[in-house]
């Protein structure tokens, strides 16, 4: 095989840290542990000083992080091999979710094995990007045409299989995931445009033909909260409070009195921001802020390192995925979203989708130390 | 994954990995955009926002309750409690707390029995009319076990909690009620006009009397209480207490022994009784009979039972004392005499012949007296009651010397005693006739005027004033109720003769205790000196003063009326007295009243 003389920076570096010797990369590291002691202390605080939900938030970030240690020693060769099998799995399991599901919170989308009970859309945040950077792996940027249509079609399978559920937050985030995908390898922005033209046309038959009345309302309320104070505007209003009420320096760890009085909903999970803002003021935002910005750069020169193309558009979108959780965390706490449930990643009472991070983690991880080394 | 692909070019590779940077550089300046504007949306609400914000987290936080004050309870002058408060349990409605209003008030109805709909439904759009986060009490007093009942299920009543509070009673019940007054639940024009912050959880205010005049002494200011507590309305801890200012405590200046000793023989008769102490104004009795149970009002009163005590004939509502006008009749003669001799309109030894009759201007004015009580002084004429001696003074004196020597007596004016809406009753003059009759006077009304009838008018308040200066032998005073308030002489009626005041005195006297006295069936073996005048107040004039009194319907028989004080050298008391239609004698009343006050209580001072 003839293999073009890669550039300086992509060969394989000399020095070999210890942590490069465990697949494991410091510098994510090092941000993934101050976001989680950060997280354990606003949910300890969050929750009240109650010692048995920080034990179980602590446990489910080390099985988590356990899950993060073992992605990261699977090559992303080996991933690549695996993917259109996971996402295979996935789809079949969105469907029997769809058939057999178990209804939780007015959705169904839990699906019990007996064992766990999880959400098959959790596999699928990470098995669809991967699926579709897989399809594009051997391809020069941007693909053909065809393979692009390919890729837009498994997204919409994958998003339209979770609408039915229904679960509308998810599907959109996992229709992103799938989208960056496109997007790093390369999709012209004629058709970005034309997409988000459609789709902003479309909203309108979304609201009138594809909406349940409380995702209606809840579009609504997070236009107008104020006009629902103690229905659905109460959550936004309560943490709008708590997050104005920190001020500058904020109040102090455990100083939060909108979460332990109980006038916060979900204290510990989704507006567990609303929290750590109260507590820790404007200056602790900021870091905290500065902190996702350093892991999300990390992480996407992480992906433009990556030596092919499965590695980087998975590293890329997965990183993305990464902020737009973020963002629309925090977006929605503070009143410039709508409410999704959706949790603060790395920070949030641990769930499935701490899971699914610290996978992502994982493979990101992978694909910085499983370099091939290259000689010429 | 065999080679399908080929292989790329150099310039391929450049072109790809030109294409993937450029769009992790843009992905990046996105995420940094992005980033910046969650963090400007953060500077907004904790930087520009932060002081409201802060005020809603601390509004959200703490709750003030307000401390309800102690009211002051009323004493009499001497420590007998007239005015308590009980603690009792009700309901504290808080309307901001509660989800279903008409649900709540069909469940609670079930829950207490004995709550009368009518009272409940009354409530019912009381709450409904009332302020969003306004406080309201149920008027309504839970038993023990109903208490116990609503503890139970108190989790079915939202905003609804059950309180000890203190609630108003009156221990003597319809005794004294005209002084006191009561208090009554705060009304919508009320409440507009009082300062809503010094009421914050009170929902009572004085309505009449005492309770009314005094509302500011007695009400005190409520304190306030911060309590943190969390979503659900539960108290965490409590923060901050200022304490309530409990009212002021009074005292009143009526004796309850005699208050009650006088109620008793009056029985319930349509009546009026002052009793005063000359020297000082102060009020020793205060009766209007008959009387209502204050008690009933405190809670709001059933339409039952207030239809009935506005439905009663003998009009239990009406305060006789300040507000029953009646013609104080042959009880202004001293007065009017006063002023003639003083005057030098007539000597007090004149003699005049009483035929029976006076013949004025074609009219024949009538003594009670048919046959007429002969050759007449002024004293023969105070002690019999002489009307015809009367007449002719008054045409000798004119209606502008009688107005202007009984105006300082307080005729036609209010007392000013510490209660509201007195009533002036009428001293006639020609500019009073202008004034509301339109008409010129005619001496033929000074006649009438001068034994208290015709436009003549007086409470019984107004007597007792007027009797307490001819016992003070000129010194006026203010008649009043609070026992704490100073004494002040206002001043004195510029009488330049003493004797002409114990001429006077001296008559009334002989009213009381001589042989012709009118009074004097009544005060046989009187161990005291005793001054007083009778009086009869036509209520329907009849003509020519033909009357029947077996013909006449009890209600417009005439009234008996009797003024006097005692002892005659240092009063201790003065007395008024009126019993509507002569039901029985004024006289004997009074002068029993002055026996059991100087005999049983006025030692003890």
């Amino acid at each position: 095989m003839k293999i073009d003389l890669p550039q300086r920076e992509n060969v394989y570096r000399q020095k070999k840290g210890i942590w490069f010797s465990m697949h494991l990369d410091s510098w994510l590291l090092l941000g993934i542990f101050l976001l989680i002691i950060t997280g354990s202390l606003i949910v300890y605080s969050a929750s009240g000083s109650d010692l048995n939900v920080l034990i179980r938030h602590l446990t489910r970030v080390g099985f988590a992080f356990a899950l993060m240690l073992f992605f990261a020693q699977i090559p992303p060769n080996i991933m690549r091999v695996y993917t259109p099998w996971i996402f295979l799995i996935g789809t079949l399991m969105l469907i029997s979710v769809i058939l057999f599901g178990e209804m939780g919170k007015g959705a169904q989308r839990w699906l019990d094995l007996g064992i766990v009970r999880f959400q098959p859309s959790e596999i699928m945040k990470l098995a669809l990007p991967m699926m579709v950077a897989w399809l594009f792996a051997h391809d020069t940027f941007p693909p053909p045409r065809k393979k692009m249509l390919i890729g837009i079609g498994l997204v919409g399978l994958t998003a339209g299989l979770i609408i039915i559920q229904p679960d509308l937050g998810t599907s959109i985030l996992i229709a992103m995931s799938g989208l960056f995908v496109l997007f790093f390898a390369g999709l012209s922005w004629r058709w970005i445009a034309s997409a988000i033209a459609i789709v902003a046309a479309s909203l309108p038959i979304v609201w009138n033909f594809y909406m349940y009345d409380y995702q209606k309302q809840r579009v609504l309320t997070f236009l107008n909260p104020e006009s629902d104070p103690l229905g659905t505007g109460y959550h936004i209003i309560q943490s709008k409070i708590a997050i104005g009420s920190g001020g500058l320096e904020g109040k102090g760890l455990m100083g939060s009195t909108q979460a332990h009085l109980e006038f916060l909903p979900e204290s510990t999970t989704d507006f567990i921001f609303a929290v750590f803002a109260e507590e820790l003021g404007l200056i602790g935002v900021a870091a905290l802020l500065t902190l996702y910005l350093l892991i999300i750069a990390r992480g996407l020169y992480i992906a433009s390192q990556a030596q092919d193309n499965f590695a980087r558009l998975t590293a890329a979108s997965l990183v993305m995925t990464l902020f737009v959780y973020v963002f629309v965390n925090i977006g929605m706490v503070s009143g410039i979203l709508p409410v999704v449930g959706l949790p603060l990643p790395l920070i949030s009472y641990g769930g499935s989708s701490m899971v699914t991070l610290m996978i992502s983690f994982g493979i990101l991880m992978s694909i910085q130390t499983h370099k091939k080394l290259l000689t010429s | 994954m065999k080679n399908k692909h080929r292989y790329q070019t150099e310039g391929e590779i450049y072109f790809q990995k030109q294409l993937f940077r450029s769009r992790i550089y843009f992905a990046l300046a996105f995420c940094i955009l992005l980033l910046l504007i969650l963090l400007g949306r953060m500077t907004y609400l904790q930087w520009i926002g932060y002081n409201h914000y802060q005020s809603m987290a601390e509004g959200n936080r703490i709750s003030v309750e307000p401390l309800p004050p102690v009211r002051g309870r009323i004493y009499d002058r001497n420590h007998a409690l007239l005015a308590d408060n009980q603690p009792i349990f009700t309901l504290k409605f808080s309307k901001d707390k509660m989800e279903n209003l008409n649900k709540s008030f069909i469940d609670l109805q079930t829950l207490l029995p004995n709550l009368s709909e009518e009272r409940l439904s009354k409530f019912y759009d009381r709450l409904n009319a009332s302020s969003r986060y306004r406080q309201l009490y149920l008027p309504y007093t839970l038993s023990e076990q109903e208490a116990a009942r609503f503890a139970a299920h108190s989790y079915q009543f939202p905003g609804m909690t059950l309180v000890a509070k203190l609630k108003r009673t009156y221990p003597f019940k319809d005794s004294a009620a005209h002084v006191l007054g009561y208090v009554g639940k705060i009304n919508q024009s009320e409440y507009e006009q009082l300062e809503e912050s010094s009421y914050a959880g009170t929902d009572v205010i004085g309505k009449l009397g005492i309770e009314k005049y005094y509302e500011p002494l007695l009400h005190g200011q409520p304190g306030i209480q911060q309590i943190e507590t969390n979503a659900r309305g539960r108290v965490i801890r409590k923060l901050e207490t200022i304490p309530a200012t409990p009212g002021k405590d009074i005292q009143l200046t009526l004796d309850i022994r005699l208050q009650r000793y006088i109620e008793t023989l009056l029985d319930g008769k349509k009546a009026a009784v002052v009793v005063t102490e000359p020297e000082t104004g102060e009020i020793l009795a205060f009766v209007s009979s008959p009387a209502y149970d204050p008690n009933l009002f405190v809670d709001g009163i059933s339409q039952k039972n207030y239809q009935a005590l506005l439905n009663n004939p003998k009009r239990p509502l009406i305060n006789r004392v300040i507000n029953g006008q009646y013609p104080p009749g042959s009880t202004v003669k001293p007065f009017i005499a006063l002023a003639a001799i003083e005057n030098d309109i007539i000597s007090p030894n004149t003699e005049i012949h009483d035929p029976g009759f006076l013949e004025y201007q074609d009219h024949r004015y009538r003594d009670w007296k048919r046959r007429g009580h002969g050759l007449v002084d002024m004293r023969k004429a105070i002690v019999e009651s002489c009307d015809t001696y009367f007449y002719k003074l008054s045409l000798d004196m004119g209606i502008d010397l009688i107005h202007s020597s009984l105006t300082p007596f307080g005729f036609g004016h209010i007392t000013k005693v510490d209660l509201q809406n007195e009533s002036t009753g009428i001293l006639p003059s020609r500019s009073w006739k202008r004034n509301v009759k339109n008409d010129d006077w005619y001496n033929g009304e000074t006649i009438i005027t001068s034994i208290g009838q015709g436009f003549f008018l007086a409470t019984p308040l107004q007597l007792a004033k007027a009797t307490s200066i001819l016992a003070n032998r000129g010194e006026i005073i203010q008649p009043r109720l609070l026992k704490s308030a100073p004494t002040f002489v206002i001043k004195k009626i510029a009488i330049e003769k003493t004797q002409n005041w114990e001429r006077v005195i001296q008559a009334m006297e002989d009213t009381v205790h001589s042989i012709h006295g009118t009074a004097h069936a009544y005060a046989r073996g009187l161990p005291f000196k005793m001054a007083g005048k009778t009086g009869t107040a036509q209520v329907f004039s009849l003509n020519e003063g033909e009357y029947n009194e077996d013909e006449i319907t009890k209600n417009l028989r005439d009234h008996s009326l009797f003024i006097g004080f005692a002892p005659v050298d240092k009063p201790k008391i003065a007395i008024s007295v009126i019993i509507e239609n002569s039901t029985t004698k004024a006289a004997p009343v009074a002068i029993k009243i002055a026996k059991y006050y100087l005999e049983e209580l006025s030692n003890e001072d």
